[in-house]
């Protein structure tokens, strides 16, 4: 049996989908709070659910991350039934575009560096982004998470900065991506959740769990 | 009278979703399109009473579609489902003339009350 046969009886097509559903809502609920709190809009795209071996996934993110030298990004740990990483990049100079907009009206930024600032400001977005739509995965599939403290790591490059140890080897991740654009900002990024294989059989449970208020 | 209602949507168990929130008591004939390139063409086809129409889709996008439905038939009544809760998104599609607008995921108590809503609008143009 190939490696695709494996990891299609690990999730059927009608999962995925559910699963791709899912993370449309959930990302939609992050961007309207993000929105909030700042004065922009996003531009959602549908989202895409992918399996992975881990060994794959480092190699994956390169991939998708190709177009950009260097990307700050923001890791969490989420911690519950569902169980796993996630992960918001933005390319170079995100940062510096974001402060701008919020600097409107607010001298606090004055007084601190740049590369603190930006910092700040990747954590505060990655815990509106990444907590929010975390949150609410979790809330349509009657669980609810914990985090932990978010890591931040501005402007490196993009090669390698996912760690092949982050799932045990011979294991499969769901990587749940979506892309977002800020409008008029020309700036975008991307976020990816990788669930642990561990979740698997709760998250396939929840899933149907899901679909049968619409039976 | 409502009688044919359009479900465009570019995920498959959305749709599903969907059809399974409209109320079975009506008989109602479902039609659905993958995309809003699609949607604008089954629109053109079949002339529904009433679609539903998400905004985050491949191809063409919700508000683009929107736009065209109601280019080809100003008094087309698009209720919007989406997963885009922002205010600016919610309030663009009212602008480009949604008649409603449902969050997702929908609920089948949300989706009839929006139906009975269309209905009645239809009603009272007469």
């Amino acid at each position: 049996m190939s490696k695709n046969d494996n990891i299609k009886e690990i999730i059927t097509t009608e999962e995925t989908d559910l699963m791709q559903e899912i993370m449309n809502i959930a990302f939609g609920r992050a961007a309207a709070d993000l929105a909030e709190y700042i004065d922009i809009f996003v531009l959602l795209s549908p989202p895409d659910v992918i399996l992975l071996q881990a060994s794959d996934l480092p190699a994956y993110i390169n991939r998708e991350l190709k177009d950009y030298d260097k990307v700050s990004v923001v890791e969490q740990s989420f911690w519950g039934k569902f169980k796993g990483n996630a992960y918001l990049f933005f390319p170079a100079g995100t940062g510096r575009t974001i402060i701008s907009i919020l600097e409107n009206g607010d001298e606090v930024f004055q007084s601190e560096s740049a590369h603190e600032m930006e910092k700040e400001t990747f954590l505060e977005i990655g815990n509106i982004l990444i907590g929010a739509c975390i949150g609410k995965i979790s809330e349509l599939l009657g669980d609810f998470s914990t985090y932990s403290p978010p890591r931040v790591v501005v402007e490196k490059s993009s090669r390698d900065i996912v760690s092949s140890s982050l799932i045990a080897p011979g294991n499969v991740a769901i990587v749940l991506k979506t892309v977002f654009e800020f409008h008029e900002k020309n700036i975008g990024g991307y976020l990816f959740v990788v669930t642990k294989q561990e979740s698997f059989a709760w998250l396939k449970t929840a899933l149907h769990k899901f679909m049968e208020q619409y039976q | 009278m409502i009688k044919k209602i359009l479900i465009v949507d570019d995920s498959v168990i959305s749709v599903k979703i969907m059809k399974s929130c409209v109320p079975k008591d009506k008989d109602y004939e479902l039609f659905d399109a993958s995309d809003g390139q699609k949607g604008v063409e089954k629109y053109k086809e079949i002339k529904p009473d009433l679609t539903f129409m998400d905004l985050t889709m491949p191809v063409m996008d919700g508000f683009q579609a929107l736009e065209e439905i109601v280019k080809f038939d100003p008094k087309a009544i698009v209720i919007i489902c989406t997963a885009d809760v922002q205010i600016k998104a919610i309030a663009k599609a009212h602008d480009l003339g949604a008649f409603s607008v449902v969050k997702k995921p929908p609920a089948k108590e949300s989706i009839a009350a929006a139906i009975k809503e269309a209905d009645d609008a239809l009603a009272q143009r007469g």
